[in-house]
């Protein structure tokens, strides 16, 4: 299922939640884990200053800086890297997403795991200059599926259990809907196939009537029906809902009362229409919120 | 020691020597090491014999010491009207002291030299169109860090700068490889949105070459994807080359004539090479001026001009917008208060003022607009022209000498800054961390792609 794992990783507190379920993974699948830290963002003009996520001082970087800050993150994880696991260590300087990016096109993982403030401690200043933060970013131009975990995670890989796939009918969410079958085949586990009508009003541009809203659960029923029930036949349970609200707070909700310990979306790199960039907004939203980790699959 | 082992008058020529010079973290042993270099006051003189065009000494000679330049100098003005800090007494303390003394003066002079050439002038030009006489200190300083750099006395990181050009033609360590790859990567990451985007590489006889800054390669690929998706809305016929993309040059700010005269060839070599009809470089300020301003005399070129016509990013915008063949859509114009900065080396140098304004009035809501006072071609440098951003020798300076630009921009109460000039954005993104003034500031590419009204045949369809 994973032999490669990139896990781009703050090394602070702020990525602890995501470490373990990295770590978990890479052991369960005996995966290999790349442990990538973005160290700082360069700055002062072409100089070689970058200030550093950890330390937040501003360092001159060079190799020797470098080497140090392998062996920082080494130690923090030394707990979890014992016992065999395939792992390297590797660090570099530049805006995060940019970076994990190009790490995930040198040695193109199955799968990027990311904390949910990534290398975003003490950037105040890069933000302003910096349309998206890391997540949107990775989120939006990775080739592979990428799991984000902002909350901290119970039991996770190996004890998952229970899968909401979260649709929209567009060809993106059938590669997530790949991507959860996949998964859940793998791990023998539940999958929750669900929709979340959107009835606010700047989506529809009115108010829908209580007919209107059950026509429209109604049809998209029948078409999570003949979309996904023959697939989801293999599987030895599943179900399939569709809500109405705002989207992201139904998934959200949706997911608890199932006891889900994941979320699947698609993330919609394609601005065309209104409609799909506040589908892309939605996944964000879902990770914010959610109390799983949360994976968004883009292509 | 007259020669140390980082600090030395030898140019610093491959990676591994650019590595090993690296490796003196912060140039403490450097700066230490400087302090016994030997000055070769023979080659200095020799030097100056014969390098140094009749202007430069007839400035220094009729400097009527009047004083005039002094208030237009905004590093003068920041430093509280230290007398010292007067643009005449800046260049004739230093080269006018050399000069007197036929090149024979000491190891404590020069560091202080350097100190002034580059701390105290950014090469702004601003106290040349001052001065009653048209003497141009920016000029000489240019001349000055020519000499400090043939003897070693040069800034740690600007030794760094000037030896990237001459290891890797770029002021980074960015290969010809990584280059069109990075090119080819972004441009993929973004043809979803923009179906039939590309990178062409290497056409020849197309309409236009386009040149980058290494930096953008290095740590803002994004601004790769934005410049093709910019060509390819407006339908140009473009290209990139695979070697003589880099279109800035440290190695002026440096001093290293040699090596500007490297750098800038390499970017004529691919205009002969490729026959575009024109070249178009990014939005950059000092680069311009390498590329197009002074690098034909680098090159030794009679006519004193690039192998084909060169202009600067702000220029193809503007026609673009101008001509029609970028659309803004004008319910996405900014509307919240903005200002522009006027970059010195192709507004003050080069005059080009209006393009800038022909732009803004296409992507600002009329009436959001607010010109900075002064501005144009009187505009202030922004604080880290020159080289200064770089330096960390000089940040002190270079902090204190940002509060000019500081200032002007809370005077306009602008909540975005209009950067056409990768320097300048530089600066004014550390002002903004050094000062926290609020302010947002942005080149112009990644603004108007978000205003752009697409032609429907470019939108991607789902
Ligand atoms: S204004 Fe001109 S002549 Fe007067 S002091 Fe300055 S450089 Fe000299
Ligand atoms: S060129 Fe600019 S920075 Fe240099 S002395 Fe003149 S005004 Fe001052
Ligand atoms: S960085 Fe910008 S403002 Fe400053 S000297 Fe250069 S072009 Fe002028």
């Amino acid at each position: 299922m994973f032999k490669k794992i990139l896990f781009a990783t703050s090394a602070t507190p702020a990525s602890d939640h995501a470490a373990r379920v990295a770590f978990n993974i890479a052991r369960g699948y005996d995966a290999h884990l790349d442990i990538f830290h973005v160290l700082g963002v360069p700055s002062r003009g072409y100089s070689q200053v970058v200030v550093d996520v950890k330390t937040k001082e501003r360092v001159d970087v060079d190799d020797e800086y470098m080497s140090w800050v392998k062996e920082e993150v080494n130690t923090y994880y030394s707990k979890y890297l014992e016992n065999g696991l395939k792992f390297d260590i590797n660090v570099t300087v530049g805006f995060p997403a940019r970076e994990i990016l190009r790490q995930a096109k040198d040695t193109n993982p199955d799968l990027i795991l990311l904390g949910g403030t990534t290398g975003d401690e003490d950037e105040s200043v890069y933000k302003k200059s910096v349309a998206s933060t890391t997540l949107q970013k990775v989120a939006k131009s990775a080739k592979c599926p990428v799991l984000i975990v902002n909350r901290p995670a119970a039991s996770f890989w190996g004890g998952l259990s229970n899968i909401t796939f979260g649709t929209d009918f567009s060809k993106s969410s059938d590669k997530a809907f790949d991507f959860t079958i996949k998964v859940a085949k793998a791990l023998d586990c539940e999958v929750n196939v669900f929709h979340a009508l959107d009835i606010t009003s700047v989506s529809t541009g009115k108010i829908l009537s209580q007919d209107d809203i059950e026509q429209k659960i109604r049809e998209a029923f029948r078409m999570i029906r003949a979309k996904y029930e023959p697939a989801l036949k293999e599987l030895k349970n599943y179900s399939m809902d569709v809500w109405e609200g705002i989207p992201y707070i139904e998934i959200v909700k949706y997911a608890r009362d199932n006891h889900s310990d994941l979320i699947v979306m698609a993330h919609h790199s394609k601005k065309a229409k209104q409609e799909d960039a506040i589908l892309g907004s939605n996944v964000e939203q879902v990770i914010v919120r959610a109390g799983c980790p949360v994976i968004s699959v883009n292509r | 020691m007259p020669e140390g082992k980082y600090c030395n008058k030898k140019p610093i020529e491959t990676p591994e020597e650019v590595n090993f010079l690296l490796s003196d973290t912060s140039g403490n042993t450097y700066y230490e090491e400087m302090k016994s270099l030997d000055v070769d006051s023979d080659l200095m003189w020799a030097t100056i014999q014969k390098t140094m065009k009749s202007r430069l000494k007839t400035w220094l000679e009729i400097c009527a010491h009047c004083g005039m330049c002094a208030d237009s100098c905004f590093i003068y003005l920041v430093n509280k009207k230290d007398p010292k800090q007067v643009p005449a007494y800046k260049i004739q303390s230093t080269l006018g002291e050399i000069i007197k003394k036929k090149g024979k003066v000491d190891n404590a002079f020069m560091r202080h030299a350097m100190e002034v050439a580059w701390s105290q002038c950014t090469c702004c030009n601003r106290c040349g169109t001052y001065c009653p006489h048209g003497i141009d200190t920016g000029i000489m300083f240019g001349y000055l860090r020519g000499l400090l750099y043939q003897q070693g006395f040069v800034p740690w990181e600007m030794k760094i700068g000037a030896g990237m050009h001459r290891a890797f033609r770029a002021q980074m360590d960015v290969t010809n490889e990584d280059f069109i790859e990075t090119f080819e990567w972004m441009v993929e990451e973004y043809e979803d949105e923009y179906p039939g985007l590309t990178v062409p590489v290497d056409v020849e006889n197309a309409d236009i070459l386009y040149t980058v800054n290494a930096r953008e390669v290095k740590h803002y690929p994004e601004d790769l994807a934005e410049a093709a998706i910019l060509f390819h809305v407006a339908g140009e016929n473009w290209t990139v080359p695979t070697e003589g993309w880099e279109q800035t040059s440290l190695a002026m700010f440096a001093g290293d004539w040699a090596a500007c005269k490297m750098q800038v060839e390499s970017v004529y070599d691919a205009m002969e090479r490729l026959k575009p009809k024109r070249m178009i470089g990014t939005e950059c300020g000092h680069a311009h001026r390498a590329t197009v301003i002074e690098g034909p005399y680098w090159a030794g070129r009679e006519d004193g001009l690039p192998p084909v016509e060169s202009i600067h990013y702000v220029e193809w915008l503007a026609e673009a917008l101008r001509e029609g063949k970028l659309k803004i859509d004008p319910s996405k114009r900014i509307k919240e208060p903005v200002t522009i900065q006027d970059s010195c080396n192709y507004i003050r140098n080069q005059g080009l003022k209006n393009a800038t304004r022909e732009i803004v009035s296409h992507i600002v809501e009329p009436g959001y607009f607010i010109e900075m006072s002064p501005n144009k071609e009187h505009n202030y440098c922004c604080g880290g022209g020159g080289g200064f951003n770089g330096i960390g020798f000089f940040r002190k300076q270079r902090n204190q000498a940002l509060i000019t630009k500081r200032d002007q921009i809370l005077k306009t109460g602008a909540k975005l800054v209009l950067a056409p000039c990768h320097n300048c954005w530089d600066a004014i993104r550390d002002l903004e961390e050094e000062f926290e003034i609020g302010i947002r500031w942005s080149f112009l590419k990644p603004l108007v792609i978000k205003m752009l009204d697409l032609p429907d045949h470019m939108k991607p369809e789902e």
